[in-house]
């Protein structure tokens, strides 16, 4: 029976093997017939052109072409946030009664810790690389990453890591699924105690997490090299923008953070299957939780930073000015990369760690919260009296400066000890950092989807569909997460299925915000989708009539290059064209609210 | 940024090995983790047969079969490890040994026989 | 040396990250004089540790990072950001004012630019 399997299993990995070596025979002798002829001259059209020929798909298996690396981070990030929130519509729908009564404990359990997780390291972290493999090189003036196929290696990373995290949810025999909360607190996920927490669906989702964490810091790696290095001759460090800024602080935040997640979790696994001890013996717990946070805290940054930088980036285009206090927020963005570092701690006061200890990690608390709000008022002043136009991209922006003060504030509130240790683990944590993931990270997601959306699809979104996403999702954000506020406020204990009658008003209130929010990406999806294979194509390099107020930027310049270079080139244009569904060429600036 | 936007798209822009050295890792992993020999083994073969196969593609090695004895070493080295050290796995390390000794192998035989460089590496 | 870089605009611009410095700084000399909990050798030390190793991060990172910006503004072209690489694009004055941004006589597309602006416009039914 034993070997009954090794044989199998040796047979299937020989199998694999051979396969892999033939087609790579195959794909290099049919590149050698035709040398990258697919797009002849102008970037990502070849991708289309490509179609037609029976290499389509491994056009995208084999790129290392930045912008379709980027495009690939984006279709896997918004696979991972359509999982991730179709799991937390069944929570919420589960939540809207005190009983157990639409799936169990255990299986709500369960979902509770994918979906953190999914929407964490699967949506969170890989939908801004999206945006950074796809921009910062063009916004620097460079011609790909520093290390092309090093940052297709990152990405297909991914895809496994996603397999290995939701392995639990498959039919297979054996593995359940994780139940530990993305935390993975100990002894619990250790698989210490009666519970089933020491099955084999463990040990894949931590894998997995591995894997997303070696994807982040090859990532990483690669930007630092490439901001550093491959920046175009006039692009000296007082010239780089502001998002490339943010990339570059978040990346130097992931190379110090993930690769400690890294190890934390090999101990982990050690700790599961070989017998040692890192995290069972004295003061085991105490020490995952410092590992853990010390990654943890960093990775918050890790994902606020870059959408600061988009909302930095979009909010002046639509107030026809430039970013007040661009230095300021520079500078600050470089504190927070610093002092998120010294603040970890303030997830564990109430775990009876030292009081000076803690006295130190509010201090440092009460000091990051200084650049955060910098910001905040420098998105503020951009907008002051400024010409808006309240586009679906400034729509969003808005939006994140409301969540994310909102956010803020009642971070700012746990971080003072006397006020956490009365809410720690209650829905007020939960509703604090789903305004800043969600109210804010979520919506500079969105506002910079929308903003470059013709960029890389070359074609307008449905401007009344894109405000309808917008008001849906504002709405249900706040009634989901406000609402969470006050229980947490009441008094609801976090990460339950089911509760007190005397939470049901709010946590109907809550759900309700969530169906609401299914509803606004349901839109989403759609006029995403749609228009990107049928609306309306822009030529226009300029679509959101950027040169009128002097805040064309490089990325717009490359793409309008790109469409003379188009229209020069009649032969592929027509290819080109015969795909759309005689989509009138316009070009569509949204509507303009200059009053 | 470029004066012209094609010209960046004149070099090559694919490469079939990044995929899967990704995949060789994954599967690596859970081999030696779970204890599956001939996963430990396929996954790291497919690991270092692709690492030496870019390492040729991006021109830092001449041919791949020099690239596989070069990444041979490494993985022995961990072999050992988990042989030899407080690690004590000898089952995983004698695995990994396993995979690094059929690189090895195969990158002697390619420089043997294998005269024409343009093959692929396997 | 170093003043020449440090001029009082980028001092200025620094500010920003001397709030949380200052903040850090106040807590260190609150830990000094008031010691509610005790003082205990190594509690102590870390609890200043804590806030001084961030305090002396965040001092070196800013100095370089200002020494970066500031240095690169005396010796290369401004532009506003994001658009040192556009094509025609005008540098910044000395002041940083923007000045005349787009030369339209070198953009050759800019009559193009206008009407597509126009029936963008144009194609705004709604709003
Ligand atoms: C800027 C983006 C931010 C993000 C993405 C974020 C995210 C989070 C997350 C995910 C948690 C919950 C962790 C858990 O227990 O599962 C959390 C808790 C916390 N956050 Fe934030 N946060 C942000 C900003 C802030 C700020 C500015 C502060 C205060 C200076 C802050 C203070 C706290 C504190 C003290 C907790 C722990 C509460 C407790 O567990 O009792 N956060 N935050
Ligand atoms: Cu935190």
């Amino acid at each position: 029976m034993e070997v009954n399997g090794q044989l199998a299993l040796t047979v299937l990995m020989g199998i694999l093997l051979v396969a892999v070596a033939a087609w790579i025979a195959r794909v290099e002798n049919w590149r050698s017939y035709s040398p990258i002829a697919g797009g002849g001259g102008y970037g990502q059209q070849d991708s289309y052109v490509s179609e037609e020929k029976p290499s389509g798909i491994i056009r995208w298996l084999t790129t290392v072409d930045h912008k379709d690396i980027g495009i690939l981070y984006g279709a896997y990030g918004l696979t991972a946030f359509t999982v991730g929130g179709l799991m937390v519509v069944l929570m919420r729908v589960e939540l809207f009664d005190p009983g157990m009564s639409l799936i169990s404990n255990t299986f709500y359990n369960s979902l509770l810790t994918s979906h953190g997780i999914t929407m964490l390291f699967l949506f969170g972290t890989p939908i801004l690389a999206a945006f950074s493999n796809y921009l910062v090189p063009l916004l620097i003036g460079a011609d790909d990453m520093a290390f092309p196929r090093i940052n297709a290696i990152a990405f297909w990373l991914l895809p496994p890591a996603a397999l290995l995290i939701w392995a639990g949810f498959f039919p297979l025999p054996d593995v359940l699924p994780a139940q530990t909360a993305w935390t993975m607190y100990t002894p619990l996920s250790a698989g210490v105690g009666a519970g089933n927490q020491a099955n084999a669906g463990v040990d894949l989702m931590l894998l997995g997490l591995h894997l997303s964490g070696v994807s982040a810091t090859m990532g990483a790696i690669n930007f630092i090299a490439t901001i550093f290095t491959e920046r175009g001759d006039e692009v000296s460090w007082a010239n780089l923008d502001i998002f490339s800024w943010t990339i570059l602080t978040q990346s130097g935040l992931i190379l110090f953070a993930f690769p400690l997640l890294g190890s934390a979790l090999v101990m982990l696994l050690f700790d599961r299957n070989f017998g040692t001890t890192f995290f069972s013996g004295e003061g085991g717990a105490i020490l995952w939780q410092h590992l853990f946070w010390f990654f943890g805290h960093p990775e918050v940054y890790i994902l606020v930073l870059p959408p600061m930088g988009i909302v930095s980036y979009v909010i002046p285009r639509f107030s026809g000015r430039r970013l007040f206090g661009f230095k300021f927020v520079v500078y600050s963005t470089l504190a927070i990369g610093v002092l998120s570092f010294g603040v970890w701690a303030h997830h564990m006061f109430a775990t009876g760690i030292d009081p000076r200890l803690r006295a130190s990690f509010m201090a440092v608390s009460l000091a990051i919260a200084i650049p955060s709000a910098v910001k905040t008022f420098n998105w503020i002043t951009t907008m002051w009296n400024g010409r808006i136009r309240l586009t679906t991209p400034m729509l969003f922006s808005v939006g994140f400066v409301a969540n994310f003060i909102i956010g803020g504030v009642t971070g700012v509130f746990l971080a003072s000890i006397p006020v956490d240790l009365v809410l720690h683990d209650t829905y007020y944590v939960v509703g604090h950092f789903h305004y800043v993931i969600m109210g804010a990270i979520g919506f500079a997601v969105f506002s910079g989807l929308y903003y470059w959306f013709p960029l890389y699809t070359d074609r307008m979104y449905q401007k009344t569909l894109a405000k309808a996403h917008f008001w849906l999702t504002m709405v249900g954000t706040n009634l989901t997460f406000f609402a969470m506020i006050l229980l947490g406020y009441g008094g609801m204990p976090r990460r339950y299925a089911t509760y007190l009658p005397q939470f049901a008003t709010m946590h109907q209130l809550a759900t309700v915000g969530a169906l609401l929010l299914l509803a606004g990406q349901v839109i989403f999806v759609w006029n995403f989708v749609q228009s990107w294979l049928e609306g309306p194509k822009v030529e226009d390099g300029d679509p959101w009539n950027l040169r009128e107020s002097g805040l064309y930027t490089a990325e717009w310049d490359w793409y309008d290059k790109k469409q003379q270079t188009a229209i020069a080139d009649g032969g592929e244009e027509s290819d080109e064209t015969a795909l759309t569904d005689g989509g009138q060429p316009e070009g569509d600036a949204d509507d303009r609210d200059d009053a | 940024m470029d004066a012209e936007p094609g010209l960046s798209e004149q070099y090559r822009m694919a490469s079939p090995w990044p995929l899967f050295i990704a995949l060789g890792v994954p599967i690596a992993e859970l081999g030696i983790l779970f204890g599956l020999f001939p996963l430990s083994v396929g996954g790291l073969l497919l690991f270092g047969g692709s690492v030496a196969g870019m390492a040729t593609e991006s021109s830092y090695a001449r041919t791949p079969w020099r690239a596989m004895v070069v990444v041979a070493i490494p993985l022995a080295a961990l072999g050992l490890g988990f042989i030899y050290t407080s690690i004590n796995l000898p089952d995983r390390g004698f695995a990994i040994i396993a995979a690094a000794v059929i690189l090895v192998a195969g990158g002697l035989a390619g420089s043997l026989f294998a005269q024409d460089t343009e093959e692929p590496t396997y | 040396m170093a003043n020449k870089i440090f001029d009082r605009d980028t001092l200025l611009d620094l500010t920003v990250n001397m709030v949380p410095l200052f903040i850090m700084a106040f807590f260190i000399v609150a830990f000094a004089v008031v010691t509610p909990f005790g003082v205990d050798p190594l509690a102590s030390s870390l609890q200043f540790g804590l806030v001084a190793v961030p305090f002396v991060l965040l001092a070196i990172l800013t100095y370089f990072a200002g020494r970066a910006v500031a240095g690169s503004e005396m010796t290369g072209e401004l532009y506003l950001p994001g658009q040192a690489g556009v094509e025609g694009a005008k540098p910044l004055g000395e002041d940083g004012e923007l000045m005349n941004q787009f030369d339209e006589d070198e953009e050759p597309e800019a009559a193009v630019e206008g009407e597509a602006d126009t029936d963008d416009a144009a194609s705004e039914d709604e709003a």
